[in-house]
């Protein structure tokens, strides 16, 4: 994969402060998923405010799409437009006094108007999950729904890549969860996202690579279960082992054979449970997962289907899949983490339907696929032919 | 607070998708005509009318405005009783003599003074609520920018607008934190407090203010703060009903122009 953004022993310090990064060297790759993960005043906003040319480092370069970024107006215009950042404050960010003015704003600025802005806000707000917001000033609206805003109105300008500074840290579990599933939306259209925080918990199953930073440093940059696997250096950075980990680290200890690859999911560490369960139990026969592509099939069709298959359950991933079963009055029983919810429901022997939009569709296929493909089971999953 | 309550009134209105211009219209038009009226039926005609159209087809709850109605009533009311005594004219009604320097008199010339500024509150700020019921600021902005009012001030108070919540909830919370560690207690005290409070504000818009410039510049500003151009068309079917009862209105204010015709 291409490289989109990389630094070359950068560093900086706030006038008159002590220095906060203390050369620092890594590479982003094209469609990643990088969690910037370190406690507070590790160097992380500032860091990512150097993405977008926000910060100009002391020394080092910033280089994006394999060139130096370069400070003055037009350039900083340029490099702005394609890489969004969203500010850990939404009050801060959202500008103006209505929904469908603040996402507007930067196309707006980017020289857009009439009909085709009209479309790009659409399109945005319709991404976020926020139709019918438009006229909405942002302080009546919620936290995640103010997120959401603030996401949308970089959206707006069709970056490509995303920087995120604590995305979750004023929401709710179940709002985190929402924001994390429409980063995750965004990746699978091709956008590169990095998130900065110090939610363990949330960065370890997320993301792809994980860079540890500690007073302006980084102190481990890989994937996550080897990131966060080390607890001498978790430690050392203030955070915790995720609790995934450390009950895998524990079964092992017990006895339970590990595979090679350590669990990223709740998935994963029933697996290890159960593979040593199966060697004196008898096998149930594996549920059937079916995928409703909410693009291609008439949702009308749908309770109907659901009453002649009793026993299914649904769950829906994306926003508009979300909003749309909500709209049908269809009652979801998994919202997040869809996918291995429904392979851990078929392992039961039980069948489950998974709402999504044609983008998520060849998702679930993939991840099924690399599952069956790792544990040895087998699950089928076939696209609903509900027309 | 009440501020946001106003507004998510006002979002919340049956009449929002009116034009703001033919809102406008019969607001400005029953605030003149009620001002200019020198008899009290014409204001409190007003009124009444205006006060049925926001509960029922605006459906205003009525125990929302009947509390926004309050203010301005207890104020007029204070008023009106200290014009009873102060103004003169007609024959005395009642008198009230406590002391032998104080005569409290109250003659017909103050009753009708009274009734009169009393009606003409009423129906003005009838008047006014009807427009901050039904129209969100926002529509205004919009309103405004149609009327060639110069971008920039249209811009500033957009922004203004935005951040007074943000300031407003900022104090809210700073006064709580102070009145929780007694900081009110006494007057000098209350005082510093204060004092205290507008100095942390001051020094948070500050910020706020920079952290604004950065996030116009994360998104390219360029000059241009787009406006929600997207507005209803000024209807006929809205527009007739209210110029036929402006007619109306002025042709009571014709009829009573004569002045007060005290009932029988």
């Amino acid at each position: 994969m291409k490289v989109i953004l990389e630094a070359r022993d950068i560093r900086y310090r706030y006038p008159r402060g002590p220095e906060i990064i203390r050369g620092i060297s890594f590479h982003i790759r094209r469609g990643e998923k990088i969690a910037l993960v370190g406690p507070n005043g590790a160097g992380k906003s500032t860091l990512l405010q150097m993405f977008n040319g926000m910060i100009r480092p002391d020394s080092g370069t910033v280089l994006f799409d394999n060139q130096p970024v370069r400070y003055d107006n037009a350039s900083l215009r340029q490099l702005r437009q394609r890489v969004g950042y969203v500010l850990q404050n939404a009050d801060r960010q959202i500008i103006a006094p209505t929904v469908w003015q603040d996402v507007a704003f930067g196309p707006a600025n980017l020289g857009y108007e009439g009909e085709p802005l009209e479309k790009i806000v659409a399109g945005a707000l319709r991404h976020v999950g926020l139709e019918g917001f438009d006229r909405r000033p942002p302080h009546q609206l919620s936290g995640g729904e103010k997120k959401r805003v603030a996401i949308a109105g970089v959206l707006a300008m069709n970056p490509d890549v995303l920087v995120f500074d604590e995305p979750t840290s004023d929401l709710d579990p179940a709002g985190s969860q929402d924001i994390m599933e429409l980063l995750d939306e965004l990746n699978q259209e091709g956008k590169t996202i990095i998130v900065s925080t110090h939610d363990v918990e949330l960065a370890y199953p997320w993301a792809d690579r994980a860079i540890l930073l500690l007073k302006g440093e980084i102190l481990q940059e890989d994937k996550p279960e080897v990131t966060f696997g080390d607890p001498g250096i978790v430690r050392m950075a203030h955070l915790s082992v995720p609790a995934l980990l450390e009950l895998s680290m524990e079964l092992g200890k017990r006895g339970y054979p590990l595979p090679e690859r350590k669990p990223r999911s709740v998935l994963d560490l029933i697996h290890i449970i159960e593979s040593r369960a199966r060697e004196s139990e008898s096998r149930t026969e594996s549920g059937l997962i079916t995928v409703f592509n909410i693009d291609r099939c008439n949702i009308a069709e749908l309770p109907a289907w659901l009453r002649n298959h009793p026993g299914t359950a649904v769950g829906a991933m994306g926003t508009h899949a979300k909003r749309l079963a909500a709209h049908e009055g269809i009652v979801l029983e998994f919202t997040y983490g869809v996918i291995d919810k429904c392979i851990l429901r078929s392992l039961r022997g039980k069948n489950s339907l998974i709402m999504t939009s044609s983008s998520m569709a060849d998702r679930v296929v993939t991840r099924v696929e690399a599952y069956c493909h790792e544990s040895g089971n087998q699950i089928k999953v076939v696209q609903a032919e509900i027309a | 607070m009440l501020e946001n309550l106003l507004d998510s009134v006002a979002q919340n209105s049956a009449f929002r998708h009116i034009h703001p211009g033919t809102k406008l219209i019969l607001c400005l038009g029953s605030l003149v005509i009620c001002l200019v009226s020198s008899s009290p039926y014409v204001p409190l005609i007003s009124g009444v009318v205006l006060s049925i159209v926001l509960i029922v087809p605006a459906r205003v709850s009525p125990v929302l405005y009947g509390e926004l109605l309050l203010g301005p009533a207890i104020f007029t009311v204070i008023s009106v009783i200290i014009l009873l005594f102060i103004t003169g004219g007609g024959e005395v009604v009642w008198r009230f003599n406590p002391a032998p320097w104080l005569n409290l008199a109250i003659t017909e010339g103050a009753i009708r003074e009274g009734t009169l500024v009393l009606c003409r509150v009423f129906g003005c700020s009838v008047s006014l609520f009807f427009i901050t019921l039904t129209t969100p600021v926002t529509d205004l902005f919009n309103g405004m920018k149609r009327a060639r009012i110069p971008f920039e001030i249209i811009d500033l108070m957009m922004i203004i607008y935005r951040y007074v919540f943000i300031v407003y909830d900022q104090a809210v919370e700073i006064w709580r934190a102070q009145v929780m560690r007694l900081g009110y207690s006494r007057l000098a005290e209350a005082v510093r407090t204060f004092s205290t409070m507008c100095g942390i504000l001051f020094i948070s818009s500050w910020n706020a203010g920079e952290d604004l410039i950065r996030a116009m510049d994360c998104r390219c500003y360029n000059g241009v703060f787009p406006s929600l151009g997207r507005s209803e068309p000024m209807r006929m079917s809205s527009l007739v009903p209210v110029l036929v009862y402006l007619a109306f209105l002025s042709s009571i204010l014709l009829v009573t122009r004569g002045g007060l015709v005290m009932p029988p």
